[in-house]
């Protein structure tokens, strides 16, 4: 593994409840269910490539195994991955619930049961500007109407702080770091920014672990 | 979890730092006190013994600035270089008088409100430093006790002269290679130390939950280990 998450198949075996790492991924489940008032949490990463989307997918998926609702939405309009990792379309998505009004949950599709994967949807280079908007946060509000767990799939930290609305207007944000490719000063770098910035920052998941 | 921008490191994450790069820490401590235990055992000894001279003049002098110019004054009359030899001759000194002078270091001192000379030798051996010391004050009190026969410059005149205190072997100090290397010890301890620090400051990969919790002050709600089945995240 170059980069150190997954996609294709890796991410597909993840929604697998035999999965090798499926107990790691039960325990940061029950971890953030511990945690309470948790409805939405945003999921980033100080640098690409650290797995994010690999660990929204692995943690959803885990939550669903454990009979919770969980929902996964790729927010991450400059990058759209989630789509690509599960091998699904992306005709429509988030930006089709923000342009179209319709509720967020109606642009996604149960992957497996209980776990409701929302992609982009269609990405315009003018639509990451959307995703600033009150608009979005209504309709993440609206999914965790139906869901225990709604998370997004962020952009990397740096674009996440230039987005106020995304990181503040959640319940907490998780950081992902990769055990062998994130320096050290670059993760400090972000965990201080994310604090300064006033984000609920709720943990970190050390990703890629030998 | 909040909190503001971090400043130093805290004292738990300096000593987890330390702990994990133990090795190269003692290996800094060992090589830098093992070169130091090394070079205070083959280098030469050096022992210092110290002899002291009272020189009373004729008149009692008023102030230490008055003293000053007539121990200047005495030495000047007494002038010990040209008498070299016969002090190296003396302390039974072989390696010539370069060397002699080079060990030697006289200073002007009061004794018991009397100008006086302080006479610090370093040799080989207690021995030789107790009889290079004691030749040069001896030699130096003979002449200026001589001095009493005539004035000097400034007018004053030497009442008497004599060696006060003499240099015995039992004085000085020699090498101390345990001190050196102890010493040693403890810079290594810190040149190790700040070199772990800046290495782990550098450091790309992380250890576990302890270190991304020290490192990044947020607890770690969950390790993913990296299992090979998997293809690559762009």
């Amino acid at each position: 593994m170059s980069l150190g998450a997954l996609t294709g198949a890796g991410v597909r075996e993840l929604l697998d409840a035999g999965s090798p790492v499926r107990r790691h991924y039960e325990d940061l489940a029950n971890n953030l269910l511990s945690l309470e008032g948790v409805r939405s949490v945003v999921v980033t990463s100080p640098e690409p490539g650290a797995g994010c989307t690999s660990v929204c997918v692995g943690l959803a998926a885990a939550l669903a195994g454990m009979g919770r609702r969980a929902a996964v939405v790729d927010c991450n309009l400059e990058e759209p991955r989630l789509h690509r990792m599960l091998g699904e379309p992306n005709f429509t998505g988030l930006t089709s619930s923000l342009d179209g009004g319709k509720a967020l949950k109606h642009y996604g599709h149960e992957v497996v049961p209980g776990l409701l994967v929302v992609p982009t949807g269609p990405v315009l280079p003018a639509r990451a500007a959307r995703i600033q908007t009150e608009k979005f946060v209504e309709a993440v509000r609206g999914l965790e109407e139906s869901r225990d767990l709604v998370i997004l799939d962020a952009p990397v930290a740096e674009s996440l702080l230039e987005s106020p609305n995304l990181p503040g207007s959640f319940d907490g944000v998780l950081l992902v770091v990769h055990a062998s490719r994130t320096p050290k000063s670059v993760a400090r770098q972000t965990t201080d920014d994310l604090l300064d910035a006033g984000v609920n920052l709720l943990g970190v998941v050390l990703n890629g672990c030998t | 979890m909040q909190g503001g921008r971090r400043g130093n490191p805290s004292l738990p994450e300096i000593l987890y730092v330390q702990w994990e790069r133990r090795l190269m820490v003692t290996g800094v401590v060992l090589v830098l006190a093992g070169a130091a235990l090394l070079l205070g055992l083959f280098r030469e000894p050096v022992f210092t013994a110290e002899a002291a001279v009272g020189v009373t003049p004729e008149e009692r002098l008023g102030d230490e600035e008055a003293r000053e110019a007539f121990m200047r004054e005495v030495q000047a009359a007494v002038a010990m270089q040209k008498v070299m030899p016969e002090v190296v001759r003396r302390a039974g000194w072989e390696r010539g008088p370069v060397e002699f002078a080079e060990r030697l270091d006289p200073r002007f001192v009061a004794w018991n409100g009397e100008p006086g000379l302080r006479v610090q030798f370093s040799g080989p051996t207690p021995e030789q430093a107790a009889r290079g010391a004691n030749a040069y004050a001896e030699v130096f009190a003979e002449r200026a006790d001589k001095l009493g026969e005539g004035l000097l410059t400034g007018g004053a005149l030497v009442a008497d002269a004599s060696v006060e205190g003499r240099a015995t072997p039992a004085e000085g100090s020699g090498p101390r290679p345990m001190i050196y290397a102890a010493l040693a010890a403890g810079v290594g301890l810190l040149l190790g130390g700040a070199a772990a620090l800046l290495l782990e400051g550098r450091a790309s990969g992380w250890r576990g939950v302890r270190d991304a919790e020290l490192n990044l002050r947020a607890p770690v709600l969950g390790t993913i280990p990296d299992y090979s089945s998997a293809e690559v995240e762009g």
